[in-house]
């Protein structure tokens, strides 16, 4: 028997494989991106055959996973929920098609949101596919749900999302089990061009088919215990019952239990759609209203069909953003309650001590790039040669180039390319010569790059375009790329460098430097600039190549030097400000700028930063 | 009635090693047959922000602790102290790293003694600073809160998970600074 204090995104891939899946597929994101490795490090302390990739992006992963489950094996796909965005054509036309053996597709929702674009709600996205969906409340629950999203997509025939909400994907949770073991399913595709490769009049009968599906899955899921329902006593007549599922409802059944409030009775739909419209009904005439807390947008609301007693979003009584956090759900029941003239919940006023944070003035703490990370010192000979540019960018560690006012847009996965190509072209139109410098991470532009890329130079844009290479996915915590060719379960695959795809993207200026030569960097950009404006030129791409100080620690920064501040220093603090490291501060008692030896990791970028020539290396004693 | 649970709020900058304080706590929580629950913090916050970490033991549903419902808070820098005193409940306890002689200011220390909250605080930056482990402030502040009367784990519990988790080339420097914070009681 095994035993481990998992992370939820661990349980996920222990429900997994205790269910046999037998190809995991993944881009990594937030707060998605451990399940894969877990997934390994399972697999391979049981010696599974269990096949596992890292996928170039989300609809790849989402492809792969969808044909192998279409040859009868049980596969998963996983990704955040804006990943889901990635793959949803894949996922839309999957729906109509069907599977064959169990496919699950893992979509992590950020209510919040801590670490991504937007909030939305991946319950959403399967009901726009119609796709059912089950909504884990704790990581205990989410290894189960995985067990059972394989059954139901089996009985059914159609690919099962299983929406994990960030407080179950980095909650943790004590976990035994036994040994696992692989499933015996070969892989048997059964030709059936009418199906998999159905046209527009097969589709129509698909849908069909695919709506008799989800009146099926609905009544599954009246009783789908103990996922779906509530704890209603027979007979008894309700003022108020609430309806929730996933997280909120874990944080609701504590809130009433301390409170001891069990004339309070509450639905709980952990799979919420297709709606199990049987239970839901049933709940809803025992009360005379529902208040319905759900995260983070409104899904069970819109489906329940008596609309005269449902509060919730629309009514108001619930925020339309952010995470429902305990004591936000608290007040939300409390103020309901009051309002209906019944007992509230004794909450105690918290409103003191937040007035008491509030006026302590602490420091505004915004994420920032590490020290010695290259992509400060690229960001600053960036914004240092054109400041005047626009700057667009993309979605790593590097969206923190923010923070030294080289970074103006942040889109999509990526958007620093194609927003470049736009901003280009609004410009020229005008007759405008507008200076635009993109840059996008080395994972990012394997992700979606190409495509943004090849269309900038086929409709012929002129912009710089910067590569951050850091030969790793650091943001969601080092997955190796295309670039270095490791693959998920850590064998060695094909390596595609960046300079071979880059070429191929039909470009003619190329150059690879190491961004923390700021001087070369400095004139590497000036000739792409150039390069730019030339009528016969085009758009000029640099990879500014330096290995990522967290990943590569040692590497990183070859020659340690030790750096001081002189008394040069005029405390001007453009140091601080513009090369923004985290070992900077002002010392307030020298009245000149410090560096924090504690933080400084020695890599001596910072000697070229100063106006005066203040800050200089250590003598060697 | 159910057992109260033991609310635990962890909180720092990234980088200080609240994730390795949190396992050491879950783990010496498991050890003595309690139900865990933890929420943790990654991704972007992790880029040198504010880092929380809540720890539930006993019989909960949720991984998050409500505001106000915190019986310990465990903080490795003041302002991240400060930030989040609104979890503490009423006679709980603080237990802070301090840089400054001034911790807690004044307003500060008035509410927490009109809400009969503990206040406990050391140096443990320069204390693991000293022992040559800067980036140990965590398991300095954990030796000081083994010692204290309140905390549900013994030194030698939590000095016994420490030693089993800490990889091997660590685990003497990891227990001698755990041990000098046990001892600035």
């Amino acid at each position: 028997m095994n035993e481990d204090f998992l992370l939820g995104n661990g349980a996920i891939a222990l429900g997994l494989l205790e269910a046999g899946c037998q190809v995991v597929t993944s881009y990594p994101g937030t707060p998605s991106s451990e399940i894969l490795p877990e997934v390994v490090r399972l697999k391979k302390a049981d010696n599974l055959k269990t096949y596992v990739e890292w996928s170039t992006n989300e609809k790849v992963a989402l492809d792969n996973a969808f044909a192998a489950a279409i040859t009868g094996k049980r596969t998963a796909c996983c990704m955040k929920q804006v990943g889901l965005n990635v793959a949803a054509d894949s996922l839309m036309s999957a729906a109509y098609l069907g599977t064959v053996g169990g496919m699950v597709i893992i979509s992590c929702d950020d209510p919040g949101p801590h670490s991504s674009q937007t909030e939305q709600d991946t319950r959403l996205m399967a009901r726009l596919a119609k796709v059912p969906v089950l909504d884990p409340a704790t990581p205990q629950e989410a290894r189960e749900m995985a067990g059972i999203a394989f059954d139901i997509s089996e009985t059914f025939g159609i690919p099962v999302i299983l929406r994990p909400a960030i407080r179950v994907c980095h909650a943790r949770q004590n976990m035994k089990w036994s040994a696992l073991t692989d499933h015996p399913a070969k892989a048997l595709f059964k030709k059936d061009p009418m199906r998999w490769a159905a046209t527009p009049k097969f589709r129509f009968r698909l849908h069909q088919e695919l709506n008799r599906k989800l009146k099926n899955i609905s009544r599954h899921f009246d009783s789908l215990q103990p996922f779906n329902g509530h704890n209603l006593e027979p007979g008894k007549h309700y003022p108020l019952g609430v309806i929730s599922g996933g997280v909120p409802y874990a944080v609701i059944q504590d809130i009433l239990s301390d409170a001891g409030r069990d004339d309070i009775p509450l639905l709980k739909l952990g799979a919420p759609y297709p709606l199990p419209q049987n239970l839901a009904d049933e709940f809803v005439a025992a009360c005379d209203k529902v208040l319905v807390i759900e995260e983070t947008d409104t899904v069970i609301e819109y489906l329940l069909r008596d609309r005269s007693k449902v509060l919730g979003r629309l009514s108001e009584d619930v925020p339309l953003e952010g995470e429902l956090v305990p004591e936000r759900i608290e007040h939300i029941i409390s103020q309901v309650l009051s309002g209906m003239r019944l007992l509230p919940l004794n909450i105690q006023a918290a409103r003191d001590v937040e007035d008491l944070v509030a006026g302590l003035d602490l420091p505004i703490r915004r994420p920032t790039l590490c020290p010695g990370c290259s992509h400060r010192s690229a960001f600053y000979t960036i914004r240092k040669t054109r400041p005047k540019a626009i700057f667009t960018s993309d979605i790593g560690c590097y969206t923190l180039g923010l923070n030294l006012g080289a970074v103006d847009t942040c889109l999509d996965m990526g958007a620093g390319i194609t927003m470049a190509s736009g901003l280009y072209h609004a410009h020229a139109q005008d007759e405008v010569q507008q200076p635009i410098v993109a840059t996008i991470g080395d994972s990012t532009f394997y992700h979606s790059g190409t495509a943004g890329l090849l269309s900038a130079v086929y409709n012929d844009a002129r912009f710089v375009l910067v590569v951050l290479d850091n030969l790793t996915t650091a943001m969601t915590g080092m997955q190796p790329t295309p670039g270095l060719g490791i693959r998920a379960d850590g064998s060695q695959g094909k390596t595609i460098p960046l300079e071979r795809v880059i070429k191929g993207c039909g470009i003619d200026f190329l150059e690879v430097l190491d961004p923390y030569d700021i001087k070369g960097m400095r004139q590497t950009l000036k000739q792409a600039f150039d390069y730019t404006k030339k009528p016969d030129g085009g758009i000029a791409v640099i990879i500014a190549r330096h290995p990522c100080i967290i990943a590569y620690r040692e590497q990183a920064v070859a020659n340690r030097i030790k750096v001081t501040i002189s008394d040069d220093c005029i405390a001007c603090n453009h140091c601080i400000e513009r090369f923004e490291c985290p070992a900077l501060y002002h010392d307030p008692v020298r009245e000149k700028t410090g560096i924090d030896q504690a933080l400084c990791i020695g890599c001596g970028v910072c000697l070229d930063v100063c106006p005066k020539g203040a800050i200089i290396e250590m003598n060697i004693k | 009635m159910k057992k109260k649970p033991i609310n635990f709020v962890i909180s720092g900058l990234g980088g200080q090693g609240i994730l390795f304080m949190t396992k050491i706590l879950a783990r010496t929580a498991l050890h003595k047959g309690f139900k865990v629950m933890g929420a943790e913090t990654h991704g972007m916050a992790q880029r040198g922000g504010s880092v929380v970490s809540h720890l539930r033991l006993g019989d909960v549903k949720s991984s998050l602790v409500k505001a106000g419902a915190a019986d310990f808070l465990l903080a490795l820098e003041e302002n991240e102290a400060y930030r989040n005193l609104p979890f503490l409940a009423e006679q709980s306890l603080l237990c802070s790293n301090k840089s400054s002689g001034n911790f807690p200011v004044p307003e500060v220390e008035g509410y927490l003694s009109n809400a009969s909250i503990a206040c406990h605080s050391i140096k443990a930056g320069s204390l693991a600073f000293e022992l040559g482990a800067p980036m140990s402030t965590n398991l300095a502040l954990l030796g000081y809160f083994s010692t204290l009367d309140r905390c549900p784990f013994t030194l030698q519990e939590l000095r016994t998970t420490i030693e089993a988790m800490s990889p091997a080339a660590y685990k003497e420097i990891n227990l001698k600074v755990f041990d000098k914070g046990a001892r600035e009681s």
